[in-house]
């Protein structure tokens, strides 16, 4: 138990507002600020917090932008998403774990049954049983293989805590024991930007374009057209900051800048803001992409100069494109075969794109950046925007209020990590971003890429090449990595997973191989700690349970742009913890405490100490007395006098390439890229410079396969608009809206499939039947939503939907689409997920296959489950509980 | 207390559903008497916000309506309720049923013409939108659907000062308006549309600055859009009607006649415009 308790006095009339960010990024930038009341110990009510509640807003120094006499302007509150507004329901779930769990035939002194993870139950223990377990277990494994055989899973998405971090806070424990290996998250909203855009403008921010300063100010000023290009702007910005890009996206409709959206699916942003929705094949982009340059070329209609100035390699990618390199000039004509857009549409926004000062937006890649070999089209937008003169005025890559929102006083270094290098100078830095540093960076001992730890574990050595962590240099994916390590040097294969807040079955590559995987013998322990009984947590052994971020003291920086203002919030506890749950780190303390480790974990500070000094780390209380900063609650940090002068994006390259190179090889923009060429010479997957693939070694995903006869549907899966990847699916609030859930004749709320009419009547499907979806790695039911938001020839799940297992490996229920994605790597030599864009088929399930299910999979029928919240705790528990 | 009303522009909504989640996280499980009990968790929206899927594929739109509670000034539910003053109207307009005096007749639930009235089969009472009164009446500024929304979308308002955002704005059922006189209001409830994409088919080209003229039959209302940069022509904010539309490019004429925009918008798709005899 962490010593201390919780700061606070309890208010005489046992009523109390404290402030938590509620965002759910699962990392140290806290976003989506709220108010919450609690009255006699029970939550009353969550809403936005007001930043004039206590401050007068003159201090804010609030910002203002300007265009054709409309105003966009910061708004007075945060603006948070609905699932953050019923955050009590995640609170108060039925789905919470309340005491920690064992699994009913899993005996660490005898037969561990490995084969039965995520079918067998689980009864409750004591946290005593279970630490001493954890220990044994931990000690024995370190004795019998060695440290590096614990897989520490320390990362993910999850609530924005700091002390109290929702991943990796094992590493504070095992850094004291010997290392261990760890799992790099692949740059999972980003990955083509990162495999391949790196690669022709530099690192960027994770590929993105960077610096990406003022740019909703010069977009605003100087863009007349934007290409909403895959990504949404109304959805994917819930999550991770809130609701403020709306209000950017509406003004720049407000001052002319016309918005043409390019996307399988009229996303939510689309639905209210495209001026034109051009719909587009999943994962075809590149096609497009290419016809747009060949109608440049052919017309003289880019920035030739700029080419001349700004980039190499053009001669190669105009040789390609007219069709000299394979005799295939990539036409209008030849792109609409493969896109399914229109040829004339395609000429239309060639020429449209070279007369208008053009800006592409994203909020991510939606689709466009998750699929197959998407290092092209990543590529390709970046070419695209160096033909058309990017960084000039009104040019950019925008992730639209990610990036480029007016500075506030303490914006500093950029990088992940780069705000935190003053609190990492502190003597507590090592222990508060410890946890922090799983997302990204790759420094542990021993490492394997996400995607790879299926690999890893049944067929064992794995090469890579790159980490994928989000801070490595460019240069890291030209570095051959083996798993295991060298033996010599402590390498060992993986024997434990250690998961916090796990997610993988449902959100990454192949969730089926991933859930068949963790049957493994060869894995004799999994421990999973996490606040709800759902997905990865089925197929542990051990199951600690965790309180989330209401029942907890902690501090969030909301200090990355996206929001009105930037802030910092004290955190302070709002109710008890649920049962007998505890903070990750207080978790991870009892374990300590049973190796003989505690103090060297806790460094002998309080929760409550590590509170402060995160503040006074980060140098707040130059702005505010920590006194002034606990009895406020929150503090806002005023904008910078003059950031309207912050030079947008890339325009210093723009202006003077010479003077200002980009950090590439050659300083320039690398249409062709030098380092692909001669580190993978014979890489057809990403040549030297971005092309057209049909189909590779790794995927073959396109219309033109031999499999599409069997699988005619290009399945798309998206963001999800009601959740955060695999977090809040079980809000009845949200479950209720229509395009959530789809109520099936048994009752059960399916994960909504949508699927154009014309589709669905060639099968016999209409809006609200029960459908599989399904491919060669299997079946998921969802519900049908029919309707015209979704091109013909694609249908649409969102990642993230809770796991609920008819048939192991086979069938879910609860629409866990990542059970069916490519198990395949982004490429050979790029280590990220490509789960969107690929082949599938969908058909109605009738009452009577339904009934044949039911009577094969009783069990998987018998589980406790409430149509308003979906799958119990209960469920999985036998005995007391 | 000064009369209040709901102003709504539907421009602004972004179908989000803040405020339909903020009306639930406020009334599920909290016992507010005498202003409103706990609402059941699920199945009634006191704040619903609906969604219409326009036009077909790529030509679609939706569009998002937040329905509430209209409370109206002269309230069907106050005539057809026979408990005195079970169902009553504050001074700031708000309409409130009495959740400790209603008797469970559900009179008022058949007599809303909105159908914003449900009941609560636990408590046998009837319930709907109270406009957060009890928290107006501790100092808050609105009620919470406008508090959650990121928008402006959904705003409480002064009567005076809404004054001239009344004047452009509707009524759900405007045939019952001088009848019971709701005080939400709507602004930029979005019309039909009628829209194509002009190309000729043999070029394989949009046609730009083609002359589309949209001729409202009822009442002769000619409207006039040149197709743009894409070839598309959007006529928006029309009513529900026939209409007939004339395409025409150097010469070349397409025409459609009897366009029904009654049950839905009209999305032409690709008109072929071709320019070779």
């Amino acid at each position: 138990m962490s010593k201390g308790k919780s700061h606070g006095k309890v208010p005489e009339n046992n009523e109390k507002t404290v402030y938590k960010a509620l965002g759910l990024s699962g990392g140290i930038f806290g976003a989506a600020p709220c108010a919450v009341d609690v009255k006699n110990g029970k939550i009353v009510r969550i809403r936005p917090l007001h930043y004039d509640s206590k401050y007068d807003s003159k201090q804010f120094n609030p910002w203002n932008i300007s265009k054709n006499g409309k105003s966009l302007k910061p708004m007075m509150k945060a603006l948070p998403s609905p699932f953050s507004l019923a955050y009590k329901k995640r609170v108060y779930s039925p789905n919470r774990i309340k005491y920690p769990l064992k699994r009913v035939d899993w005996d660490p002194n005898g037969n561990r049954n490995t084969q039965n993870r995520g079918k067998s139950k689980f009864v409750r223990i004591s946290w005593d049983e279970a630490t001493d377990i954890i220990a044994g277990e931990i000690n024995r494994i370190h004795k019998e293989y060695g440290p590096l055989a614990i897989l520490i899973q320390g990362d993910g998405h999850g609530e924005c805590m700091f002390v109290h971090a929702t991943h990796g806070c094992s590493t504070l424990l095992l850094d004291k024991m010997g290392g261990f290996t760890q799992q790099v998250r692949n740059p999972d909203s980003w990955e083509g930007w990162y495999w391949g855009a790196k690669h022709v403008w530099g690192p960027g921010l994770i590929g993105m374009m960077n610096p990406a300063k003022n740019i909703v100010k010069d977009i605003s000023e100087n863009s007349e057209m934007i290409l909403v290009w895959g990504g949404d702007p109304e959805t994917t910005p819930w999550g991770f900051r809130g609701q403020f890009a709306s209000n950017i996206v509406r003004f720049w409709s407000e001052i002319g800048i016309k918005q043409v959206y390019i996307c399988p699916d009229l996303n939510y942003a689309a639905a209210i803001h495209a001026d034109k929705w051009i719909a587009i094949l999943p994962n075809t982009d590149a096609a497009l992409q290419l016809a747009v340059i060949y109608m440049w070329i052919k017309e003289g209609t880019y920035d030739k100069a700029y080419v001349e100035t700004h980039t190499v390699g053009f001669e190669k990618v105009r040789a390609y494109v007219m069709g000299e390199e394979d005799g295939e000039p990539k036409t209008p004509e030849w792109a609409s075969e493969r896109c399914g857009v229109p040829e004339w549409t395609i000429k239309a926004l060639a020429r449209d794109w070279a007369k208008k000062i053009t800006t592409i937006g994203h909020y991510f890649g939606g689709g466009m950046i998750r699929g197959p070999l998407s290092h092209e089209p990543a590529r390709l937008e970046v070419i695209l925007l160096g033909m058309q003169g990017l960084g000039k005025p009104g040019v950019h890559q925008a992730q639209i209020a990610y990036q480029g929102m007016p500075r506030s006083i303490i914006a500093r270094a950029g990088g992940h990590m780069g705000m935190f290098q003053n609190l990492a100078n502190t003597p507590s830095g090592d222990r508060l971003l410890k946890p922090h540093k799983t997302t990204p960076t790759a420094w542990g001992k021993q490492l394997i890429p996400k995607t790879l730890i299926e690999k890893a574990i049944n067929n064992p050595p794995v090469h890579f090449w790159g980490t994928g962590g989000h801070e490595v240099p460019t240069e890291d994916q030209f570095k051959k990595y083996t798993y295991p390590i060298p033996e010599e040097e402590g390498g060992t294969e993986i024997r434990m997973l250690w998961t916090d807040t796990p997610c993988r079955i449902t959100c990454w590559n192949c969730g089926n191989e991933i859930s068949e995987t963790m049957k493994s013998p060869k894995v004799e322990f999994i421990l999973a700690q996490h606040p709800w009984m759902e997905n990865d947590c089925l197929h542990a052994d051990i199951v600690l349970p965790v309180n989330t971020t209401l029942e907890v003291e902690d501090i969030s920086p909301c200090i990355r742009d996206g929001d009105s203002f930037q802030s910092i919030v004290h955190m302070k506890e709002a109710i008890s913890p649920i049962g007998e749950s505890k903070s990750n780190y207080e978790a991870v303390c009892e374990i300590a405490k049973k190796l003989d480790k505690y103090e060297e974990v806790t460094e002998g500070k309080t929760s409550s100490e590590l509170v402060r000094d995160v503040f006074e780390g980060m140098g707040f209380d130059d702005l505010i007395s920590w006194e002034e900063f606990e009895e406020k609650g929150y503090y806002v940090f005023p904008v910078a006098e003059d950031w309207e002068k912050d030079t947008p994006g890339l325009y210093n390259f723009y202006k003077d390439p010479e003077a200002n190179p980009l950090p590439t090889p050659t300083g320039k923009l690398e249409f062709y890229s030098d380092s692909l060429a001669r580190h993978f010479p014979d890489d057809g997957e990403r040549p030297p410079i971005p092309k057209w693939i049909e189909r590779s070694e790794t995927h073959d995903e396109r219309m033109s396969s031999k499999r599409a006869s069997t699988y005619p549907l290009l399945l798309m899966s998206n963001h999800s608009r009601w959740r955060v990847h695999a977090q809040c699916d079980d809000i009845s609030w949200t479950r209720e809206i229509h395009t959530c859930k789809v109520k099936g004749f048994d009752g059960y709320m399916y994960e909504a499939c949508w699927i154009h009419p014309q589709d669905a009547v060639k099968r016999g499907i209409e809006d609200g039947d029960i459908v599989r979806v399904f491919n060669e790695r299997g079946g998921v039911l969802c519900g049908a939503r029919v309707m015209e938001r979704i091109m013909p020839g694609v249908i649409s799940v969102d990642h993230g939907a809770r796991a609920d297992t008819i048939i192991p490996g086979e069938l879910d229920r609860g629409g866990a689409i990542n059970t069916i994605t490519p198990a395949g790597l982004t490429s050979k030599h790029c280590a990220g997920e490509a789960t969107s864009g690929f082949l599938a088929d969908v058909e109605k399930v009738t009452p009577e296959q339904m009934g044949k299910w039911m009577s094969n999979y009783p069990d998987a029928f018998e589980r406790e489950y409430d149509p308003a919240s979906g799958l119990r705790f209960d469920a999985w528990i036998v005995g007391e509980k | 207390m000064s009369k209040k009303v709901f102003i709504i522009d539907i421009d602004r909504c972004n179908g989000c559903h803040a405020c339909q989640v903020a009306c639930k996280d406020e009334h599920v499980g909290n016992d507010w008497t005498p202003i409103a009990k706990s609402q059941p968790d699920t199945g009634q929206l006191w704040l619903k916000l609906t969604q219409e899927v326009r036009g077909s594929v790529p030509k679609v739109k939706v569009a998002y309506r937040p329905h509430l509670c209209m409370h109206c000034d002269m309230a069907p539910c106050m005539d057809a309720c026979p408990v005195e003053g079970a169902i009553y109207k504050r001074e700031d307009g708000l309409v409130i049923i009495d959740p400790e005096t209603c008797s469970g007749c559900r009179s008022c639930v058949d007599a809303c013409p909105y159908q914003t009235i449900f009941f609560n089969e636990e408590l046998n009472i009837a319930q709907k939108c109270t406009g957060c009164a009890h928290l107006l009446d501790e100092g808050w500024k609105e009620p919470r659907c406008v508090d959650a929304c990121p928008t402006a979308a959904i705003q409480w308002m002064d009567e005076t000062e809404a004054k001239e955002l009344i004047s452009k704005s509707e009524v759900w059922k405007p045939e019952m308006k001088d009848e019971i006189r709701p005080r939400v209001y709507y602004m930029n409830l979005p019309g039909r549309f009628i829209a194509g994409t002009v190309y000729d088919p043999i070029e394989k080209e949009v046609i730009i600055g083609a002359d589309c003229t949209l001729t409202e039959k009822s009442i002769g209302k000619v409207f006039r859009v040149k197709t743009d940069n894409y070839g598309d022509f959007w006529f928006e904010g029309l009513a529900e009607d026939e209409f007939d539309l004339q395409i025409e490019k150097d010469g070349r004429v397409e025409s459609f006649t009897g366009l029904d925009t009654v049950e839905k918008d009209v999305n032409l798709g690709d008109i072929a415009l071709s320019f070779r005899e």
